[in-house]
């Protein structure tokens, strides 16, 4: 009773503040009442939570892969197995990667197969801003997919948007460490009604990387073997501006090949696997608008074929030579609509998928996915209240045999966002409940795979603050959210048939508390010097709570570290530039018994870059950016046993006309 | 008031104190204890070997602190020979030759094949020479005294366990590598000329070999974890026939003076037992000879002849740090120790 008359006088008091809060906003509520409707979404809109990173930013950080750059997001967690084209993925806030979507020029990347993305395989020379959002993302019309999904990635490219120059020339040559060489040329035409575009870029490394490892009291010092690397990436756009709207088509192909490095293992350097990735991707989107209505169609086909080499396997053959083609294809519509102070958006998306693998043995899955999405959001002068309800079914079979599968999951959210309530401060409170099928690996992968896997469930909520203060000289803006996460089914491996056969379980639930604070600062002189700093802290306890009676009961789940802080410093004077990046991820753990022996060390890492643009004329730019990565040559792992590069060094030079 | 809570807290202190492992001696001799090799984690190159003194002290770091180093990724066996104790790490590809009294590392000898790990499992031996299995498909014969390897004896697919009765070597031939159509045989080699002589079919994916007090062997063949269920096959050792065949839940054999300790863990249930076989009526003498069934995953099972105990040891899951309980011959748990990762044999010291 006593705790019950408590929590009510907090909520009096809570109450008698706001309202006190809400009567010294009078006068602004009657000048925002004046604001019109998309004036007020455009706010809301640039005063997102967002992360974004653009094309400069890019150049001045000659990030290896979109990995690289993700890392930087507050509550992101970067898990990277090493080396050119390694395999490297996002996990936003102790949730797995596989509930993250990430999508191209509004098309979603589609991988039925891994259900994720290798970011360590996409390009970022393209790349003219890169969006990170959690919660809300308000704008209404990207895929249903990437919309009720955990967290989604927006990656813009060059080649396949309007611009206003006609010509638009974008090239980047760069040369590093570990015989590193790479090339990327793209050319987009886009007179008044149309532009077609195309691009290519060619990248290789030796990737025979320096590595430093104490095993025991010896610190050895090795060599990276067998990680050559070489990718080719191409393309063609076009799009064409209609009366009412605008359509686009495009096609992008991707071939890579590699080695894989494999773990350090103790006494044993051998390595001599192979991957083989290529991949075709077309698509179109075409979008339309009439007076308060928007909308938008897209298809996407993706061919994405992998052959795994493994040349001195112990079995019969001797070898391993698997080839997995996975094909998806993947259309939606969405759609907006303006009503005064309400507005409703919605879509539905179909993708059909499956896998085709050159052994018998292996299952010959096939998927339908569909996913339909209502939301409305009511605009109020104070607050935004935005509402989702979002459904998905999911349609499975082995063509080889076996059940046919059928799951439907109705998933909601909630987003409360206030107008601002003092000077350009802004508060958020959302709960997202979202799930992630299956991937077709952990559904079939021979032995590996458990047909009977659950989705994995994840509910969110978050609470946020974000304060802008903007003068002649500064930028301020500072964003912070508070957020509390619950995972169930969680789809990890666990050994079921001997030590050496684990197999994909829903055995675990976990919780995440967690906290994230950015600060973006920008300071400008009068005689030509500029300061900018971007730097964000994370604190994620991602902790096990299947069993009580389990070791690993409480303790933080395996890889996730507690505090990450990104701090990005650039000093400009004129168009010269330094910048220095520094990322600290603490202390984790490989088993997620939080035990001395499965600690792995925390890392600090210091990249720093040089960079001078040359200006021919108005409309072209040169600029070369000498860069050093690991300057204090740390001995690093993501992954217990992927030992990272030590201190690199690459030169690059980047062409822009427009 | 503050005096009886500091009474209190010194009290507490001095409990937590008395719970507290002892100091371990790892300097100078071993003696009056157990070395449990804990196998650790594939990729995660921390095999350890952990010392359990029969005083209650316990090292989870013995192999690191004499050596300075770690032992590698995946170690699968542990056995003395003479002065000599050698430890088989697979994935590292190595044998860790050790002195067996203090220790310390002697040599490391590669296993390596032109290049390509050979990836060993099993160790025994036979007048002055070490016998090991290795995955791709020989045994490996090492001197002892030169501690090279010395001859390759070609066998079956993956031969898994091996084990010696008489002037004969008997190896599984496990073909795990080659699932689902995986090996079912045994190699008989006959160690005076070194070559396989004949090949027994035993049944599918067979592993541990032990070899009884009548110089019979009996070999686990552990199926397929599905439609084939596991059993234990009984080979007469000089007509080199199976002689018998036992269908029960079977995943190791340890030899208990005359007996046998036949251990399970059902995967699919997560279920434990541990029972007594008598190899000369060829029954099951107790299902249950000790209850184990508040095991999370029996792994391990040794026998310690200098106490007449038993070690028995619990992997909690495989990726959780691992116990191994000491019990009387009538069943009485005696100790605990709480080891490294994935406890799984037993190399004894009186």
């Amino acid at each position: 009773m006593r705790r019950f008359y408590r929590m009510a006088k907090c909520l009096y008091i809570f109450i008698v503040l706001l309202c006190f809060h809400v009567r010294g906003q009078v006068d602004s509520i009657q000048i925002i009442r004046q604001v019109n409707v998309s004036t007020f979404m455009a706010l809301l809109k640039e005063k997102s939570y967002n992360l974004v990173i653009d094309r400069e930013d890019i150049e001045t950080l000659q990030p290896t892969d979109i990995g690289d750059l993700l890392r930087k997001t507050p509550g992101a967690n970067l898990k990277s197995y090493g080396g050119l084209g390694g395999l490297k993925t996002i996990s936003m806030r102790g949730l797995g990667a596989n509930h993250s979507s990430m999508v191209v020029d509004g098309v979603p990347l589609n991988n039925s197969q891994t259900g994720q993305v290798n970011l360590g395989q996409l390009i970022v020379d393209n790349v003219e801003q890169l969006t990170s959002s959690i919660g809300l993302n308000s704008n209404f019309l990207i895929p249903v997919s990437a919309q009720i999904s955990g967290s989604n990635f927006m990656i813009k490219t060059m080649e396949n948007s309007f611009s206003s120059d006609t010509l638009t020339i974008r090239a980047n040559f760069g040369y590093g460490s570990f015989g590193q060489t790479k090339g990327y040329i793209g050319v987009k035409f886009n007179p008044n009604k149309f532009f077609v575009s195309a691009f290519g870029s060619r990248q290789q490394a030796e990737g025979n990387y320096n590595y430093s490892i104490v095993n025991g009291c010896f610190p050895l010092n090795e060599t990276r073997k067998n990680n050559n690397y070489l990718d080719h990436n191409y393309g063609v756009s076009g799009g064409v501006k209609l009366k009412k709207g605008t359509w686009k088509i495009g096609y992008h192909r991707k071939s890579i090949r590699q080695e894989l490095p494999g773990a350090v293992i103790y006494y044993n350097e051998t390595a001599d696997e192979k991957l083989e990735t290529d991949s075709d991707r077309l698509f179109t989107d075409f979008k339309w608008r009439a007076n308060k209505l928007y909308a938008r169609v897209f298809f996407n086909g993706t061919i994405e074929k992998q052959r795994y080499f493994d040349p001195t396997y112990l079995n019969v053959a001797g070898q391993i030579d698997n080839t997995y083609t996975n094909r998806n294809l993947n259309g939606g519509v969405s759609f907006m609509r303006y009503f005064r102070q309400w507005s409703m958006f919605g879509g539905v998306e179909e993708t059909v998928s499956d896998l085709v693998v050159n052994d018998s043995l292996f299952a010959k899955p096939i998927r339908l996915h569909t996913y339909a999405m209502l939301g409305v959001r009511y605009n109020h002068p104070l607050f935004c209240l935005t509402g989702q309800a979002s459904s998905q079914y999911v349609y499975e079979q082995d063509k080889n045999g076996g059940d046919s599968k059928e799951r439907v999951r109705f998933n909601p959210f909630l987003s409360l966002k206030t107008r601002e309530l003092g000077e350009g401060l802004q508060l958020e409170l959302w709960y997202r409940n979202s799930f992630r099928v299956p991937s077709f690996n952990e559904l079939y992968y021979t032995n590996i795979g458990n047909v009977n896997l659950l989705p994995e469930d994840a509910h969110q909520i978050n609470m946020g603050f974000l304060w802008l203060l903007q003068g002649d000289k500064f930028n301020f803006d500072l964003k912070s959210n508070i957020f509390v996460n619950h995972v169930k089914n969680k789809i990890v491996a666990v050994p079921t048939k001997n030590l050496f056969i684990w197999s994909m379980q829903n055995v675990g639930r976990t919780n995440t508390f967690g906290g994230e604070l950015k600060l973006e600062a920008k300071y400008k002189t009068r005689n030509h010097w500029a300061f900018v700093l971007n730097t964000n802290y994370t604190y994620q306890k991602t902790v096990d709570v299947t069993d009580p009676s389990s070791p690993t009961y409480l303790h933080q789940i395996a890889y996730i570290p507690e505090h990450t802080v990104n701090t990005d410093l650039t000093l400009m004077f004129r168009r010269t530039g330094v910048r220095i990046s520094n990322y600290v991820v603490s202390k984790r753990y490989a088993l997620n018994e939080n035990i001395l022996a499965n600690e792995l060390e925390g890392f600090f890492l210091m990249d720093a870059s040089i960079f001078h643009t040359f200006r021919v004329g108005s409309s072209q730019s040169l600029k070369l950016i000498g860069n050093v990565k690991n300057a204090l040559n740390s001995s690093y792992a993501y992954i217990r046993s992927y030992i990272m590069p030590g201190i690199n060094y690459s030169i690059s030079l980047s062409y822009a006309f427009n | 008031m503050r005096l009886i809570s500091l009474v209190f807290v010194l009290i507490l202190v001095v409990s937590c104190i008395k719970d507290k492992p002892k100091p371990v001696p790892l300097s100078g001799v071993l003696s009056n204890g157990v070395v449990v090799l804990c196998e650790g984690l594939f990729q995660q190159n921390n095999t350890s070997l952990s010392w359990v003194g029969n005083d209650g002290s316990i090292s989870n770091t013995l192999f690191a602190t004499k050596s300075g180093r770690q032992l590698g990724d995946t170690g699968n066996d542990i056995k003395r020979y003479g002065a000599k104790v050698y430890v088989v790490v697979n994935v590292s590809s190595t044998v860790e030759v050790i002195d067996a009294n203090t220790f310390n590392p002697i040599k490391q000898i590669s296993m390596q094949s032109g290049g390509v790990p050979k990836q060993p499992r099993s160790i025994d031996f036979y007048n002055g020479k070490a016998y090991v299995t290795c995955y791709d498909g020989y045994v490996d014969v090492i001197d002892t005294v030169s501690l090279a390897v010395i001859e390759r004896i070609p066998v079956g697919l993956n031969p898994e366990g091996l084990t010696v009765s008489g002037s004969k070597l008997y190896v599984s031939n496990s073909g795990g590598l080659n699932t689902p159509v995986m090996d079912s045989t045994l190699s008989v080699i006959d160690l005076n000329s070194n070559t396989e002589i004949q090949k027994i079919t035993v049944g599918l994916n067979p592993g541990r070999c032990i070899t009884d007090d009548e110089g019979d062997v009996y070999v686990v063949a552990r199926g397929d974890y599905a439609g084939v269920s596991s059993k234990m096959i009984r080979i007469n050792t000089v007509s080199d026939n199976v002689v018998n065949s036992f269908d029960l839940g079977v995943s190791g054999i340890t030899k208990m003076n005359d007996k046998f300790l036949i251990s399970n863990y059902d995967f699919s249930s997560g279920q434990s037992s541990l029972a007594l076989f008598d190899p000369v009526l060829d029954v099951v003498v107790n299902s249950s000879y000790i209850d184990v069934s508040g095991f999370t995953t029996l792994y391990g099972v040794g026998f310690n002849p200098y106490t007449n105990t038993l070690f028995i040891s619990d992997a909690m899951g495989f990726t959780n740090s691992g116990y191994v309980y000491e019990y009387s011959s009538l069943g009485t748990q005696i100790s605990s120790a709480h080891v490294g990762l994935n406890p799984s044999k037993f190399l004894f010291y009186e």
